[in-house]
């Protein structure tokens, strides 16, 4: 295979993570730590929680460990424990919904404890497990990465950087989009909406799905369809888009986990791209309580009003 | 009856089948995702990947409309969907873990309540299984007491036999009327041993030790250490060929609208949520523990069957990695 991509560093990054667990698990600093461990299928790794020192060494990080676990932190998952602080593995695109999730006062600084990967990349959800990472096996978010060594973390096992180029898949999917007619962009996202099967796999994923009642599930009365049918459908990916808009930390995991291969990451990017060129505001750099979409400013854009 | 299709008198048969009005189901590419759907003609057919989802929606769709209304002034019209209209199909290239499941959903569908639009389109479908000569690492069909050979479920089943075409047996009188009627595209056996069947490597589970631990161990911490991860998805309900829980709802306007029938899944919150307002299943460890229970011990208890027949669909797709077979192989040793 063409294109190997070094992750050489994983090995001593898991060695690092599992030594700083065991240490603040013992201590008694943290509660908890929520990272990654390794799964019956060979190359594979899954989520896990931990408040006993001595699981600590069950802790991995590879290619595999593709989650974004700070959905984990939100008040959508009640079944971790969120008493004391809690300590949580981070890639540099996870920590951006972290920084998102504290703007948002979901979280707050002082009950983490951020134990930073550096990383050259994490497998797409097109590739097995076991496979090895290289220019084709990586995840597309990977591909345009600008986070590889998370900023601000309270433990980092390794300092260095690491650097990959690869062309970029979103920009250049996005320039194909804008290039169409909006009928043919229509066309295009009516396609993808009609193979929805309203699975959620990409709202129970995302950081920022932490509604305690989604509009789309609502039934007294009904806000949206619920079967997935085209008419509810595009209401539901229309919703989510905006409901994400300002907020989405680019993370890609709505995109990998759905089962249809529906590339919601492009729709996520767009209107991304839209507050950059709009407002000049990214989201997940810096904890800020609220995005352009939450507040109003004379000097903002107002050209839509007709 | 033992005969021999070569591939290119399959597709002669299906496209033939397709010009005399049946419609014919296959593994096809969906803008280049593997799924079961209708054949335009035989070309299109993908046998070599196994779909994203399983066969069960030939019979039980992902959305359906039951019945239809309308309203003009105080009058209300409703109209039923007349499961009669339901096509004749022939449903191919079926894999032993969707096939066996079909028959497993019988029981549900013609238990206390007679499921007719998944009854009908089942009486309407033909079956033509195909064995597996590949799998990966999450395939366990053999763990659960099938295997990549398994006609369960099928009317025809199709085996692959070395230098090209297949090993055709018919099981039932369905199989046996589809071999008839085109009698001159199936030749006598050519003798070509089976390629080799594929071997997923999953231990076998003993299933009456899990069903015998479920039995005791409704309450138990060890759910809260399986079930932590899970997010609370439909992925693995919706992607399974024998979970079969659905939702019907009215959408329309007050004027005129339908009655749908669409997936469910016990993993969402919604699923058990009640009017008052109270869920008994409030947190995600139970509505996993259900799922494990629903599949290997309440369908046994009621029906005699597993509910699960290791395509491993739910293990691919799991957003969070969550192995049903690892889970089930940790119940079985404890
Ligand atoms: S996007 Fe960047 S930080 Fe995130 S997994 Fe890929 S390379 Fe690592
Ligand atoms: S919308 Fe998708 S990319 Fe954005 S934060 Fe949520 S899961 Fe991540
Ligand atoms: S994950 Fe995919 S199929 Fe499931 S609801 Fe989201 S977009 Fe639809
Ligand atoms: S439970 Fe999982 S492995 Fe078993 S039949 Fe369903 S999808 Fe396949
Ligand atoms: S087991 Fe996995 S696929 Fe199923 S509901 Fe939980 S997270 Fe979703």
């Amino acid at each position: 295979m063409t294109n190997t991509i070094d992750t050489s560093i994983y090995a001593a990054v898991t060695e690092a993570i599992q030594g700083e667990v065991r240490r603040i698990l013992s201590e008694g600093s943290v509660s908890a730590v929520v990272g990654y461990a390794a799964a019956r299928r060979k190359g594979s790794a899954q989520p896990i929680v931990i408040t006993d020192a001595a699981r600590a060494e069950e802790l991995v990080f590879s290619a595999a460990c593709v989650n974004n676990l700070a959905v984990y932190l939100t008040k959508a998952k009640k079944e971790i424990p969120k008493t004391g602080k809690i300590g949580i593995v981070v890639k540099g695109c996870d920590l951006k919904a972290l920084v998102g999730l504290m703007g948002e006062s979901q979280l707050k600084r002082e009950d983490l404890y951020l134990i930073g990967v550096p990383c050259a990349g994490v497998l797409a959800s097109t590739a097995q497990p076991s496979q090895e990472l290289t220019g084709d096996t990586i995840a597309p978010k990977c591909r345009e990465c600008d986070a590889r060594l998370p900023a601000g973390c309270d433990f980092v096992p390794d300092q260095r950087p690491v650097s990959i180029e690869l062309a970029g898949k979103y920009s250049a999917e996005i320039a194909r989009l804008e290039a169409m007619t909006p009928a043919e962009r229509w066309a295009y996202w009516k396609e993808q909406f009609k193979k929805c099967i309203k699975c959620y796999a990409c709202r129970q994923v995302c950081p920022f799905c932490f509604c305690e009642q989604c509009l789309c599930d609502r039934n007294k009365p009904q806000m949206v369809e619920t079967t997935p049918r085209p008419a509810g459908n595009t209401a539901w990916h229309i919703v989510r888009a905006m409901h994400l808009a300002g907020r989405c930390a680019g993370c890609a995991e709505c995109e990998r986990v759905c089962p249809m291969d529906i590339p919601l990451n492009l729709l996520n990017r767009k209107m991304a791209k839209e507050l950059k060129e709009l407002y000049d505001y990214e989201a997940g750099f810096e904890v800020r309580e609220k995005g352009p979409l939450a507040m109003y400013d004379e000097k903002d854009d107002q050209s839509f009003i007709k | 009856m033992q005969t021999y299709l070569s591939e290119n008198n399959l597709k002669t048969l299906l496209d033939r089948l397709i010009a005399g009005g049946k419609r014919v189901i296959a593994p096809r590419l969906d803008a280049g995702t593997p799924l079961y759907g209708p054949l335009a003609d035989a070309a299109g057919v993908v046998l070599d990947q196994l779909p994203r989802r399983s066969a069960k929606e030939a019979f039980f769709p992902v959305c359906e409309d039951i019945m239809s209304y309308d309203k003009e002034g105080q009058q209300v019209t409703l109209t039923d969907v007349n499961p009669a209209s339901f096509p004749e199909t022939v449903l191919v290239g079926v894999r032993p873990c969707d096939a066996a499941a079909i028959p497993v959903l019988d029981a549900v569908f013609s238990w206390d309540y007679k499921d007719e639009f998944f009854l009908e389109r089942r009486k309407k479908t033909t079956i033509i299984g195909l064995a597996c000569t590949q799998a990966d690492d999450a395939c366990f069909c053999t763990a659960v007491g099938l295997s990549p050979a398994d006609p369960k479920g099928s009317d025809l089943f199709l085996t692959p036999v070395e230098g090209g075409g297949y090993a055709c047996e018919t099981f039932t009188e369905k199989g046996e009327t589809l071999v008839n009627g085109n009698r001159e595209l199936f030749a006598e056996p050519n003798g070509a041993p089976a390629l080799p069947p594929a071997e997923p490597q999953t231990e076998k589970f003993d299933l009456k030790k899990v069903k015998a631990w479920l039995d005791d161990h409704f309450e138990d911490p060890a759910w809260d250490g399986i079930a932590v991860r899970c997010v609370g998805c439909g992925a693995c309900a919706f992607l399974c060929p024998a979970c079969h829980c659905f939702d019907i709802v009215d959408e329309g306007t007050e004027k005129a609208g339908k009655r749908r029938k669409s997936w469910d899944a016990c993993g969402f919150w919604k699923f058990t949520h009640h009017a008052s307002g109270h869920n008994p299943r409030d947190l995600q460890p139970k509505r996993y523990r259900n799922r494990i229970m629903h599949k290997f011990k309440y369908y046994d208890d009621k029906f005699g069957q597993t509910l699960c027949t290791g395509c491993g669909r739910c293990i691919r797709f799991c957003p969070v990695g969550i192995d049903i077979a690892a889970i089930v192989s940790e119940i079985s040793k404890k």
